[in-house]
């Protein structure tokens, strides 16, 4: 661990080819000190930042692999750069900033919190998600929404084929073109309320624009509870 | 869970040595086995072979039997084979060899010995070095890091599909065409059937293992007339399973996704100067500093890289 940083009272963990296991150690008795954390040269490594607790602030400069903010309890975890597979999965407190693109199955299996991609996201966004928000200011990738069972995922920059397939109680908003949808999927003109309340999610991000035209897609719950002789569900899949 | 990657430099050198480092990155992926095609300078006439014989102790009778296939065939060896052996049964052998008159013939007489030796790869260009074990372990038994080329490819394998068997290692030769190799991630779903047709159109296959009819189907493709980016698209819709897989030719490389976007593929392109790899810390490992990545995430992709810019698409 090194004190030495641009940053008053910040504490410098350096990656690079150490164990994982190592920086973890390092990264969790930083945690302890209620300092705010900078890891650098982290090189795309897999498993940076996984399981940390409430009230840390911590920030890895560059880009990082996969699982990055997993498990995290509370965490306010940035990413300068991009994630690989599955940011912020199975997360249950606390928010996850992105700075450039996220790759495969961000914030799946998450339960709460806010996971904030300012690029673009990859296929399975929010995939089996059962709660709070997954925010992407660009494209949400291949079959996003898959089996969300709650929670919400908003895109601002449009959302690949296959959208929101087989979602549960999950719901996505998108803004812009969405190159298609996956099966069982209503789309809906939100109420005025509805909006209000996505933008309530966007504010603190610096992120509301009223000229937005939002789809709202939802279940249509054909599948969910479909009729066992009635081909037509089955046909949908 | 494989791990793939490719590389292609921006003039030759140390090839060998950056499909090692790749590869070690991904070790995690799978460490049943290991395996590089490395695409060194190529020869005008002649091949080199690069295969394995399954039992030393008759390493020196199957090599006559097989040098006695080449004779009739108008080739024989340019130099004396190279062989490297350990403690298992198994030996590797490099062979260079002069034109047999008729190479698909050649080959075909030749596989029927692949019981004791079997020919991994063939080509001006290509070598084919695969074992069991990690990325260094192979590397450092077949001096890997030593080759030199222009581009090549690599694999971790976690075995799924068939057995941990040396010859069932990654990467594939489309035989009998030269200097035709691919990598693979994920399952072919369909794979007997793709086999059995192609099996049909007379073509042979060594192992039990899915991905070897990824090469050959592609080449056979190629020889009807596709271009390697047409042939790709075509491989999306052929094939039923999840799968990313990389090709290379001595033009370049090229990659496929399937259409449920399961198998992911990152690259980093400074001009001509490219790595690929299954993770992008993997590729990290032989592009230094903060660089432009692109994850090919999406379903249905395919791409193609040339050697020195050479365009594999028209």
């Amino acid at each position: 661990m090194n004190e030495v940083s641009g940053k008053m009272d910040e504490i410098v963990i350096e990656v690079g080819k150490r164990h994982i296991r190592d920086v973890s150690q390092d990264i969790m008795a930083a945690c302890a000190t209620g300092r705010p954390i900078r890891v650098i040269d982290t090189l795309s490594r897999h498993n940076l930042g996984v399981g940390l607790p409430d009230n840390v602030d911590i920030t890895f400069e560059g880009s990082v692999g996969y699982y990055c903010g997993g498990l995290n309890t509370g965490a306010n975890i940035t990413v300068e750069r991009n994630c690989g597979w599955a940011v912020g999965e199975g997360m249950a407190k606390g928010h996850v900033t992105v700075g450039g693109y996220a790759g495969m199955s961000c914030g799946a299996a998450m339960i709460g919190g806010t996971v904030h991609v300012k690029g673009d996201a990859g296929p399975r966004v929010g995939v089996a998600m059962k709660g709070g928000n997954i925010v992407v200011e660009g494209k949400i990738g291949y079959q996003s929404g898959f089996m969300a069972h709650s929670g919400r995922i908003i895109a601002l920059g449009g959302a690949g084929e296959s959208c929101a397939d087989a979602l549960w109680q999950g719901e996505v908003w998108v803004a812009g073109e969405i190159d298609g949808l996956g099966v069982d999927v209503d789309v809906l003109d939100p109420t005025a309320e509805e909006v209000a309340e996505v933008d309530a999610i966007l504010d603190p991000l610096g992120l509301v624009d009223s000229s937005r035209n939002w789809r709202k897609m939802v279940s249509g719950q054909r599948l969910w509870y479909f009729e066992s002789r009635d081909a037509s569900a089955w046909l949908m899949i | 869970m494989c791990g793939i990657a490719g590389r292609i430099l921006d003039a030759p050198g140390k090839v060998g040595a950056d499909l090692v480092d790749l590869m070690d990155a991904q070790e995690h992926r799978g460490a049943d086995s290991t395996g590089f095609a490395v695409y060194g300078l190529p020869r005008e006439t002649g091949c080199v072979l690069r295969g394995m014989g399954f039992d030393k102790s008759r390493q020196d009778a199957d090599i006559d039997v097989f040098e006695s296939i080449l004779r009739e065939h108008g080739s024989g060896f340019l130099s004396d084979p190279n062989i490297v052996t350990d403690q298992n049964r198994h030996y590797c052998i490099r062979m260079e060899i002069s034109d047999p008159s008729n190479l698909e013939a050649w080959v075909s007489d030749s596989d029927e010995l692949a019981g004791r030796i079997e020919v991994q790869s063939c080509g001006r260009s290509l070598e084919i070095i695969k074992d069991i074990g990690g990325s260094e372990a192979v590397a450092e038994k077949h001096g890997v890091r030593d080759l030199i080329g222009t581009h090549g490819l690599g694999h971790a394998r976690l075995a799924t599909e068939s057995s941990v068997l040396p010859n069932a290692s990654h990467p594939f030769w489309a035989r009998p065409f030269l200097d035709v190799a691919i990598v693979h991630n994920g399952q072919i779903t369909d794979y007997f059937t793709w086999r059995d047709k192609l099996r049909r159109m007379g073509y042979r296959f060594m192992t039990e293992n899915d991905s070897e009819l990824i090469a050959v189907w592609a080449s056979d493709q190629m020889k009807a007339g596709l271009t390697m980016e047409q042939a790709l698209k075509k491989s999306i819709a052929s094939f039923d399973g999840v799968f990313t897989y990389m090709i290379a030719t001595p033009d370049g490389i090229g990659f496929a996704k399937d259409r449920f976007a399961m198998k992911p593929l990152v690259v980093v392109n400074r001009n001509g100067d490219l790595a690929a790899a299954t993770e992008e810390q993997a590729v990290r490992r032989v592009m230094a500093g903060e660089c432009d990545v692109i994850n090919f995430d999406g379903p249905s992709l395919t791409g193609t890289w040339g050697v020195g810019n050479r365009s594999l698409a028209a």
